[in-house]
């Protein structure tokens, strides 16, 4: 097994769709190099800025597979797993390993409230199912639903399985990231956390290496320029890359990610519309969204076009 | 106002003696452990001091009682909460009669309230009082209901003395948008740490802390309190896993769905020589099994050894 060291705001590409709803090869080939062009330490896809649970499993396939070929080594490919059903999960996974992915992301299937029991059969047999190394997408919910990786799950999987190298974290909350951290941690050194987006201050000093990006789509340089602060514990830096990264969330996370794909359209990359029941993101919304970033100075400091 | 910033704070437990009665005799000890242990100032009495247990002539008495051992030596921070707007303002106009530094108060138990029902609810705690008020946003378990951004942000707006957000919630995206939103329409506002996860409150530019924990190891609170007070995040980290470590404990104990830790807190303080009683029904304290489980888990944790046996 190969071995990463996974650090630093990682990409998640959108999906480029073409006006009529369907996956634009080009596009999406413009949209990766972008990223890597302009320092994503990884690429991830198809996580939900991605639109992944509205592409089919075909689809899925030849995105991970134009992924791959576009990023051409320069940079690990992490391919998502997760699906409504655990067989499409599995025959994801045996994709990614055939088509030279580096690695997978993956979740027990969303909106059954899993157990904590069915969430470590579930992991466990597309852990064994691959070769490739596995991380886990931890989504607890308020009130108890979502997909909750605690602590001892995490340790149970880091005992039954090798290959578990890491885990997107999205529960955003100091006892339950510590949790994990402090426990997962000590059983697997490099064991790699990695927020699901860029809440990442609260967590860097605790053992957090990077995040999943969701603004990266806009502000790539804001990204590169958070980490480096993180990495050089500049802690006036990181809170001010922090707090425009927090006001740029509170725009894009209704409706995720039809204003996101209306944003990065106004500055030059035709990723097109947002595939139903999602909404497609309005002129005056797009509009809107501009004055925002023109005010949080995010329009005269980030790349225009591919 | 001047700014008040209160640093360091320890949050007492309550004490009963075996009747379930109030061990004035016992607080005396506990205050002054307190005070003799590091803490900056006092806030009581918190979740951890049982302020939903206490009747309404207790939680006055208990105050006085307070504010007359403590002298002045600290500052003391009275907790008002409560699912009545109008027991919580008097309770408030009372602890600032006795000379108090500060109100605390967190959303109303209970009545599951829509935001503006909170907003109206401690606006009105606020403006009784001519004290640094601060909101409390209680785990999400505890009250059923949480502060949220908006909350906070209508708050300023609306009460000059808001003086911060103790946060014990501990939602990344909270604590975010507390700070980069509501610094710009009050300078000062502060973020004070609810629980003793003081790095991530204070790498977001948080500062201070109400901690549960400074009744059991106060000297790894102080030694994490001043590694986040010099900015020292990444090296908090070993001590901040071990408050994790002991909080989890603590919390593990207990048959609340709320998690409070109260028997865990209470079991903890008796075997290291500080009988505090148990905690007032219906809160059920541990069985012989649990506590055994609770005491080698805590023999287990080398870094204890250095705090204080005793009173």
């Amino acid at each position: 097994m190969k071995n990463f060291n996974l650090h630093g705001v990682m990409q998640a590409p959108v999906t480029p769709l073409k006006d009529d709803f369907s996956f634009d090869v080009s596009g999406f080939e413009k949209m990766v190099d972008f990223h890597v062009r302009h320092g994503a330490p990884a690429i991830a896809w198809p996580h939900h800025k991605a639109e992944s649970l509205n592409l089919t499993i075909a689809e899925r396939k030849l995105g991970a597979e134009i992924a791959v070929k576009t990023v051409a080594g320069r940079v690990p490919v992490s391919i998502f797993a997760g699906t409504l059903s655990e067989e499409d999960s599995l025959d994801i996974a045996r994709h990614a390993q055939k088509i030279g992915a580096d690695m997978l992301l993956t979740i027990s299937p969303y909106c059954r409230r899993p157990s904590q029991e069915e969430i470590f059969d579930s992991i466990v047999r597309i852990g064994t199912h691959t070769d490739l190394p596995v991380l886990t997408y931890n989504s607890p919910w308020r009130n108890g639903e979502g997909v909750e990786f605690t602590a001892e799950l995490t340790k149970r999987l880091i005992d039954r399985l090798p290959n578990y190298i890491g885990m997107k974290d999205a529960s955003f909350h100091s006892e339950k990231f510590l949790e994990i951290s402090r426990v997962a941690l000590k059983m697997r050194p490099g064991f790699s956390i990695i927020q699901g987006v860029e809440h990442l201050l609260a967590a860097y000093p605790l053992g957090a290496c990077g995040s999943f990006s969701s603004s990266g789509a806009i502000a790539p340089n804001l990204c590169n320029k958070f980490y480096a602060s993180l990495v050089a514990r500049d802690w006036e830096t990181a809170r001010e890359c922090q707090f425009k990264i927090s006001r740029l969330w509170r725009l894009f996370k209704e409706q995720y990610p039809s204003s996101l794909k209306g944003a990065m359209i106004m500055m030059g990359r035709s990723v097109g519309p947002t595939r139903s029941p999602l909404p497609t993101a309005t002129k005056e919304r797009i509009e809107f969204l501009r004055k925002q970033l023109e005010e949080l100075n995010i329009l005269q400091t980030e790349p225009h076009g591919w | 106002m001047p700014t008040f910033r209160p640093g360091l704070v320890h949050t007492p437990v309550t004490p009963f003696k075996k009747d379930h009665s109030i061990d004035y005799d016992t607080y005396a000890k506990v205050l002054e452990f307190h005070i003799r242990n590091g803490a900056e100032a006092l806030a009581l009495p918190m979740p951890e001091g049982e302020d939903m247990s206490l009747t309404d002539p207790e939680l006055r008495s208990l105050l006085k009682f307070a504010m007359e051992q403590v002298k002045g030596r600290v500052p003391v921070i009275a907790h008002v909460s409560d699912a009545g707007t109008s027991i919580a303002i008097e309770r408030a106009l009372y602890a600032q009669s006795l000379g108090v530094a500060a109100i605390v108060s967190h959303p109303p138990y209970f009545w599951h309230p829509k935001p503006s029902m909170v907003v109206e609810h401690l606006a009105r705690i606020g403006n009784a009082v001519k004290l640094p008020f601060f909101i409390f946003n209680p785990p999400v378990e505890s009250v059923g209901t949480t502060l949220s951004t908006e909350i906070v942000l209508e708050l300023i707006e609306k009460l000059p003395n808001l003086a911060g957000v103790v946060d014990a919630g501990l939602d990344f995206v909270f604590m975010e948008e507390v700070m980069c939103n509501g610094r710009p329409l009050r300078p000062d506002l502060q973020l004070i740490a609810g629980a003793d996860f003081m790095v991530s409150a204070g790498a977001l530019g948080g500062s201070g802390v109400f901690s549960p924990l400074s009744s059991i190891a106060p000297r790894l609170v102080r030694e994490l309190f001043e590694l986040c007070r010099k900015g020292q995040f990444v090296e908090a980290r070993a001590a901040q896993e071990n408050i994790g470590a002991l909080n989890h404990a603590i919390k593990a104990a207990g048959a609340s769905g709320l998690r409070d830790g109260l028997t865990g807190l209470k079991t903890v303080l008796a075997s290291m020589g500080r009988d505090c009683g148990v905690p007032r029904p219906p809160v059920r304290s541990a069985g012989e099994i649990e506590r055994g489980h609770l005491l080698e888990a805590i023999a287990a944790m080398p870094f204890l050894k250095d705090e204080p046996r005793g009173w």
